[in-house]
């Protein structure tokens, strides 16, 4: 019987460490925020007590930023610019890595920033669906959210700030192979799937962009060829074009696969056609280069630094109520210029981060270890 | 103790303050109650309900413990599960999807939970020759196999109406609902493990299988029951974790089989059966939930506090070790 009631005390000693580590947090909380109601709110209050205490603090906020996973470098570049935002303004900023590359658990990792009362939380989803019911109770605790990198669904955000403007990718990959090409000549696409939705956008603004200027009149774009992402179908495709078209000048491949397996190609076989499309720096390196021995002269991507600033920006913006994320709203992003809020295809807000960046001979050494 | 004729039975353990306090158990609450206290020293947000309303994620996994502690008591394992859970999420969302009343879509779950149970206890009992390590592996990739095709290229699915969902994640006042469910679960299956006949016999099944065979217990019929009722635990836990997450994808229940064992073997269960108590893996689970909570509150890289649970996890199989080696020496 004595066994029971050790038993039973234990247990009850559980519970009450449980409720006192209760008491003490709520008068630790009480003490910081003097005007919040009663400690015994219900927990949406009590969110919403932590994120006013915290925004009270004028420009000396929190600031989360989730990335996708701990050792993604695109994601850890994206840090990098928040953290060095937030900070120079004061700020306090907290870079959560989820436990692995997965939406559930980012899950976790929200639920805990809603715990530490943050003012906003800027995400790079792993799912673009599964974070909703996790966003939505940090929306409903006061906390700001948006998305960076990979979205998640409208009603999970209050605005994306989008990397890739698909206006500015059109113009910027058209300017790349009229330059390249010399102003003329013969110019091939290679693409991913037929069917990826920003792959089509992207080769559609380039052809607007070919249409609505007379500088572009003299290119003749003479295929889109669809390596499906599969490096062997890329180098086929390449290789297809090749024997097709000898008089082809150019290769755009918006696509990071096509265009590794296009540069490679075009490299081992010693040709003239040059390339130039979206790549990763760390695949391109050995490929990218002024001379004939190099088969990119340069291509682009985004930014992933400016694009963690214009997150930290955005957040502050939010947190301050400059914005609310609602299309037409403007802000300044510091000394990146001024935003505008626009509406985005899936039916929420986004801004667009600018043209992509550029890679070269100059700088592409100094890129190649960050992604 | 005296039985009831009034003679001694020299074979009850001998009950004691000191011996309950140190038996497994009553170290690991006072160890739950040390992070606790810990985490509150160090999180100024390890507040009550911010705990709570952290926990739900954590607790999907409790329900995979229960079963899992009568598996590891027969001395078996079952490493299916977290795919089974990722099939049972997977085929709860298209059944809501696909506009089903919610009530069928919660059928729907328990009974593709339940299924896959059934599956990996048939095939342990009619050949009861294979090792159920290596046919759970089996059917784990199986079931993760027809979740993945199911969810097609895209690799996930979100539920269109989330409303029935909504509902089973909410809370009474700042307790949610899934606290209650796992308090029901942990009472009725710790009776069962440590007051019924049925509990009994696992664990005999647990010491020696062929004994238990002679002394007339049907351990085939036992396996088969507990290997379903994990299949259909599975199949509550992708009921709540479709709750929080509104949706699944291929990753969904990754490692919820690995984190169900640990808090068993954390909580005193042996893996080579026969021995612990659930009570234990309870207690254990709860304070693990509690510390990654803690941890994770003051933003502790999460890859640390995967290797501070590790290390807890050897230092709890290693400590019984240690003590009896200890013992042998003061013997000798």
């Amino acid at each position: 019987m004595k066994k029971k009631l050790v038993s039973i005390l234990l247990c009850t000693a559980m519970v009450a460490t449980l409720a006192v580590g209760c008491g003490s947090g709520n008068d630790s909380g009480s003490d910081s925020n003097t005007d919040s109601g009663s400690s015994t709110a219900a927990s949406d209050d009590a969110g919403d007590d932590d994120a006013d205490s915290g925004s009270e603090g004028g420009g000396s906020g929190t600031y989360a930023i989730v990335t996708k996973s701990a050792g993604n470098p695109f994601n850890e570049k994206t840090a990098d610019g928040f953290q060095e935002v937030i900070e120079a303004a004061g700020g306090t900023a907290i870079v959560k890595h989820p436990e692995a590359a997965t939406a559930d658990a980012q899950v976790s990792v929200i639920q805990s920033l809603i715990s530490q009362g943050v003012d906003s939380i800027c995400i790079a989803a792993n799912d673009e669906n599964a974070l909703q019911a996790a966003l939505e109770e940090a929306m409903d605790a006061g906390i700001k959210v948006c998305c960076e990198d990979s979205k998640t669904n409208p009603d999970s955000r209050q605005v994306f700030v989008n990397q890739a403007g698909v206006q500015e990718i059109g113009q910027a990959l058209m300017d790349a192979v009229l330059d390249i090409s010399g102003g003329e000549g013969q110019w091939a696409v290679l693409s991913a799937t037929s069917q990826a939705a920003n792959q089509n956008a992207w080769i559609d603004a380039m052809k607007e962009v070919m249409e609505g200027d007379d500088k572009y009149s003299k290119l003749e774009l003479v295929e889109v060829a669809y390596g499906d992402d599969e490096p062997q179908k890329s180098t086929d495709q390449t290789q297809a074009l090749l024997a097709k078209y000898p008089d082809l000048k150019v290769i755009c491949a918006p696509t990071t696969v096509g265009i590794n397996a296009a540069a490679k190609v075009l490299q081992d076989e010693k040709s003239s056609v040059k390339l130039t499309g979206l790549g990763l720096p760390s695949e391109m390196a050995e490929y990218i280069g002024d001379d004939d021995d190099h088969s990119c002269p340069y291509m682009y991507l985004w930014n992933p630094i400016d694009l963690g600033r214009l997150g930290a920006y955005t957040s502050m913006a939010l947190v301050d109520g400059t914005i609310t994320g609602a299309e037409g709203d403007t802000f300044t992003a510091g000394d990146m210029g001024d935003y505008e809020i626009v509406a985005a295809d899936d039916g929420g807000t986004e801004m667009i981060l600018g043209a992509p960046f550029k890679f070269d001979a100059s700088n592409i050494d100094e890129w190649k270890d960050v992604y | 103790m005296a039985g009831k004729s009034g003679r001694t039975i020299a074979n009850v353990p001998e009950k004691s303050l000191k011996k309950t306090l140190l038996c497994w158990e009553g170290m690991l609450v006072v160890l739950f109650i040390l992070i606790n206290i810990f985490c509150a020293g160090v999180s100024e947000s390890y507040q009550f309900q911010n705990v709570l309303r952290e926990m739900p994620k954590y607790l999907t996994e409790m329900f995979l413990l229960f079963p899992m502690a009568f598996i590891l008591v027969l001395g078996e394992i079952d490493i299916s599960v977290g795919a089974t859970v990722c099939l049972a999420a997977t085929m709860t969302c298209m059944a809501s999807n696909n506009g089903l009343p919610f009530g069928v879509v919660i059928l729907v779950c328990l009974l593709v939970g339940t299924a896959c149970g059934l599956v990996n206890g048939l095939i342990l009992t009619n050949f009861q020759e294979l090792p159920p390590m290596i046919v759970t592996l089996g059917t784990q990739i199986v079931f993760r196999g027809i979740a993945e095709i199911a969810l097609g290229s895209g690799g996930s699915i979100s539920l269109t109406n989330a409303d029935g969902f909504r509902m089973i994640a909410g809370k009474a006042g700042i307790i949610p609902y899934i606290f209650f469910v796992v308090i029901i679960m942990a009472v009725l299956f710790s009776v069962v493990l440590a007051k019924t006949t049925f509990g009994r016999s696992v664990y005999a099944i647990g010491s020696n299988r062929l004994a238990a065979y002679y002394s007339g217990i049907h351990v085939q019929t036992i396996r088969l029951i507990i290997y379903t009722v994990m299949g259909f635990m599975a199949g509550l836990a992708a009921l709540f974790l479709t709750s929080v997450l509104y949706g699944a994808n291929t990753t969904t229940g990754n490692g919820f089989e690995m984190d169900a064992i640990a808090m068993a073997v954390f909580g005193g269960i042996s893996t080579s059966g026969g021995k612990g108590r659930l009570i234990g893996g309870i207690i254990s689970g709860f304070t693990i939930i509690c510390l990654r909570i803690g941890l994770g509150q003051i933003n502790m890289n999460p890859q640390l506090i995967l290797i501070i649970l590790g290390i807890l996890l050897i230092l709890a199989v290693l400590l019984p070790n240690i003590s009896s080696r200890l013992n042998v020496r003061k013997k000798a």
